[in-house]
């Protein structure tokens, strides 16, 4: 048993969470099940196949080689590796920038109008990737609508040089990811105590302090779980890059569709998504290990 | 509330609707979306009373990995010649029955048995083209017929490519007078220094529409499918297609049918009627590519042959792509490689 | 549960709060305008006269009428729908559930269950979408609608799953057991007072779970048929005969729709209060 278990053992009703009864194993059990058929099968697959090697056509050969797993950590793709978590950090916090004060304000706003709000940050989504992309292409491009904006305001500039550089693919990296940002705390901000807020400024603390000391603290796990929600689909992206970036800088979610496309290499693009899984999912461990401690502690 | 209880049986309903649409004399074809206009199987299902599932991919590896991992099952398959040799090599085609196919005469004998299927006993030629030289003459005076040309730093950041590292490599052979489908450490290492002056160079790699590039004025000059030229020339005539002068790759589309096919007589049924020139013609007028149906080239439009990029003038030096193997994995890590440098 | 402030109490705030309020809103209007950008462009070029998506020549409400011609793109609308309705009940299901369970439980395994629920996220698509070819074909069941589902919701309920637990945390434990000490069984307590009070947490997974399963690509080319094909199936392979603006006119129809949609459904409730 965890130590917090033993904590809301001794202190009952400050931490309820208890040892689950058959019933909910019982109820777990749908997810469990999925979990093993479709996530924990499928990546054992992919395993055997990361020590695998490619024939001369393309086939796979079950033999057992780590091959594969020495050219991951070849520094080509290491810093391949590490160029995809810069971007893909840089759009979380852009996204956590731009998206708390629009959840906020959605959050706070006169209930019948929450629900549409949130529809319309989706909304857009709803459109084709293809499509939406060229739109931003459209607007971005040198003869596009920006730089006709801008020269409005001063005819003769030369205007933004944006589309197929990074600042294009961090342009659309946050446009595709802002809504899982928004959305997530949203979900926090909603369930905000009026009373407390009120009661911060009846002590006589200023707006800004409030926001800092009382709001933000209370919302932290949304703007964890939005964090979670944008940066680890970020880091595997590759259809943005291509499309916004011109393809000139690869990003491992690139590397890795190339090997089982152009390439035809799937033991080392299988060894390529094991590492970067592996990484993620220790990480994560850790992560969830520490949190759980702190809240412990705060027990 | 009530509402919400009525979707789920309603959506299950329409799922279960929409699979189970299995009557006798199907077709399944797997092909690009729209590669093979609706109208031509609208006519074939009318005359045949065949009915075509139509299923769509947007490349051909996608095609191969499809197949390879071992899905789906298909009567007819539409792949590029280099994907079809993979195909006869893993033994993933069956062979055609020529009886079956009376107008398999109206192809041009030069777009049979090229070394993608020697004997041509697994495919037909679908539609033809090449990849060579787009110029915005408009904006670029000086003649850009040759790799050389295109790659030099007066149109740094002004260039696109396509977006394959195999295409990329391959066009530095050529100006290295290398061959193309023999690809081992020893030219890769001749080709590694053309490569990495070139990636320096380009604006954009873009395989799925490099016209857009072109056509948005981002760029100026292109490396870049004829299909695509084309459609740049019938939009404004400023687009001009060249192949280049150290030779160019060429593609042939074909058809074929998988070694597991169901419905092997519907498909030699469909590939005889679209080798039909009435038939042919019809894709031609969608799509400018190079018709390889000599019988069909004869009712196109004087337009339609005047156009360089479906039929470019003289006798170019061209190649399709054999599969190179194991080779593969070494070109695409050398791209990805000097791309990562830049 | 979920106090809101009242307008009576924010007119009691010093005046602070309202320019930070204000200030709030203009920037949510600001990053509104970011969101629809593209999207008013993409609704101006479905009346462009040019066959290719690119430049401009001349207005045409054509490209409407052609997607009404058009019957594979349809069909491929019509799927997109089925499956992304179909994913999203079943990630919504799975997401909620999960999430409560392993809030509410500590239990051996429980950080393991976790890390294993975020690994689909990380997983790149095409990763996901050969391996589960792979395991389909080896225990023999055919591709199409069942298989695009069971990828669908493998990615995306753990989005429903971790905006549920958000909510969850630092959620008054008192209110499950008041609910229980009035008599409720577990069951009760969770279905009448935990999800409601997860309402806005569900809703927000279920948009995005929704969006994801209706543009996702890849997991859906390698585990479909001919008879499911959703739109991004159909939109990608256009590519290689040039998009044109009927792509446009669908994706204009569809948002017009929804908001019609949302609106609508709103006044026919308040006709029926």
């Amino acid at each position: 048993m965890s130590p917090a278990a033993k904590a809301g053992a001794a202190l009952p009703g400050l931490i309820d969470r208890r040892t689950p009864r058959w019933r909910a194993w019982l109820l777990l059990l749908p997810m469990v099940t999925w979990l093993v058929l479709f996530v924990v099968a499928p990546t054992a697959i992919l395993l055997v196949y990361s020590f695998c090697e490619r024939d001369e056509v393309g086939r796979v050969l079950f033999t057992f080689t780590l091959d594969n797993y020495r050219r991951v950590f070849d520094p080509v793709y290491l810093w391949i590796f590490a160029r995809s978590i810069y971007y893909a950090g840089l759009t979380t916090v852009i996204c956590i920038v731009a998206g708390y004060p629009v959840a906020y304000c959605i959050g706070r706003a006169r209930e019948e109008w929450r629900q549409r709000l949130l529809l319309l940050v989706m909304v857009p989504f709803w459109t084709s990737f293809l499509i939406r992309t060229y739109a931003w292409i459209t607007i971005l491009k040198q003869e596009g609508l920006l730089n006709g904006f801008l020269r409005l305001f001063s005819p003769g500039t030369a205007g933004l040089d944006l589309l197929y550089t990074p600042t294009a693919v961090v342009i659309g990296l946050v446009y595709a990811y802002l809504p899982f940002m928004i959305l997530p705390i949203y979900g926090s901000v909603e369930k905000l105590d009026g009373a407390l807020i009120e009661a911060a400024y009846d002590l006589g603390a200023g707006p800004l302090r409030v926001f800092s000391s009382v709001i933000i603290p209370l919302t932290l796990p949304g703007v964890a779980a939005g964090t979670l929600l944008v940066f680890v689909p970020a880091v595997g992206m590759f259809a943005i890059t291509d499309l916004m970036g011109g393809a000139r800088v690869p990003l491992i979610g690139n590397v890795i569709q190339n090997q089982f496309m152009q390439a035809r290499d799937w033991p080392f693009g299988a060894a390529l998504g094991a590492v970067f899984m592996g990484l993620f999912a220790a990480t994560y461990w850790v992560m969830l290990r520490l949190g759980a401690q702190e809240e412990d502690s705060v027990a | 509330m009530k509402s919400h209880r009525l979707i789920l049986p309603a959506l299950l309903a329409l799922a279960i609707g929409a699979g189970s649409a299995r009557a006798a004399g199907e077709l399944n074809l797997f092909g690009w979306s729209e590669y093979i206009p609706q109208s031509v199987l609208d006519g074939f299902t009318k005359e045949t009373g065949i009915k075509v599932n139509f299923e769509t991919y947007a490349s051909n590896e996608e095609l191969l990995s499809k197949l390879v991992a071992g899905g789906g099952s298909y009567d007819l398959v539409q792949p590029s010649d280099y994907a079809a040799e993979v195909m006869i090599r893993q033994n993933l085609l069956s062979p055609l029955d020529p009886r079956l196919l009376p107008n398999l005469k109206n192809i041009a004998p030069e777009f049979r048995h090229r070394p993608h299927d020697p004997a041509g006993r697994y495919t037909v030629p679908y539609m033809s083209g090449t990849v060579g030289i787009v110029v915005n003459t408009e904006k670029v005076k000086t003649p850009v017929h040759s790799y050389s040309d295109v790659f030099t730093p007066a149109f740094k950041d002004r260039i696109v490519v396509l977006n394959d590292t195999r295409e990329i490599v391959t066009w530095a052979l050529y100006t290295l007078k290398l061959p193309i489908n023999t690809i081992n450490a020893e030219s890769l290492a001749q080709a590694r220094p053309v490569v990495a002056n070139w990636v320096k160079l380009v604006k954009v790699f873009d395989s799925d529409s490099p016209k857009t590039a072109l056509l948005n004025g981002d760029v100026d000059v292109g490396v870049v499918w004829s299909g695509e030229a084309a459609i740049l020339w019938k939009e404004n005539k400023k687009f001009q297609y060249f192949i280049p002068t150290e030779g160019a790759h060429q593609f042939i589309d074909v058809l074929a049918i998988p070694a597991n096919a169901k419905n092997k007589e519907a498909a030699h049924k469909l590939i005889d009627y679209i080798l039909r020139p009435e038939v042919s013609v019809l894709i031609s007028e969608a799509f400018p590519y190079t018709n390889p149906n000599q019988a069909a080239r004869k009712l196109l439009t004087p337009e339609q042959l005047a156009n360089p990029a479906s039929y470019p003038p003289g006798s170019p030096k061209l190649e399709t792509f054999r599969d190179i193997g194991k080779a593969a994995a070494d070109v695409d890590r050398l791209v990805t490689d000097l791309k990562s440098a830049r | 549960m979920s106090a809101t402030l009242t307008p009576a109490s924010r007119r009691r705030w010093p005046s602070g709060i309202q320019l930070l309020d204000s200030t709030l809103s203009g920037w949510t209007a600001l990053v509104m305008l970011f969101l629809y950008l593209p999207i008013l462009v993409l609704v101006a070029y479905s009346f462009n006269r040019s066959r290719l998506n690119i430049v401009w020549s001349g207005f045409t409400a054509d490209w409407y009428r052609r997607v009404w011609e058009n019957g594979p793109l349809l069909r491929a609308a019509q799927n997109s729908l089925v499956v992304a309705g179909v994913s999203t009940l079943l990630s919504v299901l799975l997401g909620t559930v999960g999430a409560w369970l392993l809030h509410r439980y500590r239990f051996r395994g429980a950080r393991g269950l976790q890390t294993l629920v975020a690994v689909p996220m990380v997983m790149p698509e095409i990763l996901m979408g050969i391996s589960l070819l792979i395991l389909f074909a080896t225990v023999g069941m055919g591709l199409g609608f069942s298989a695009v589902i069971i990828g669908h919701v493998t990615f995306s309920f753990p989005f429903v799953l971790v905006a549920v637990q958000a909510r969850l945390k630092g959620l008054d434990p008192a209110m499950e057991e008041a609910a229980q000490d009035l008599g409720a069984t577990p069951l009760q307590a969770f279905w009448l007072v935990i999800v409601p009070c997860l309402r806005p947490a569900i809703v927000a997974g279920a948009l995005m779970a929704f969006t994801l399963s209706w543009d996702e690509l890849i997991v859906t080319f390698f585990t479909t048929n001919a008879a499911s094909a959703t739109l991004p199936i159909r939109v990608f392979g256009m590519a290689k005969v040039g998009l044109n603006p009927m792509l446009n006119a669908l994706s204009a129809i569809f948002i017009l729709a929804t908001i019609a949609f949302v609106f609508f459904s709103d006044y026919v409730k308040k006709l029926g209060r």
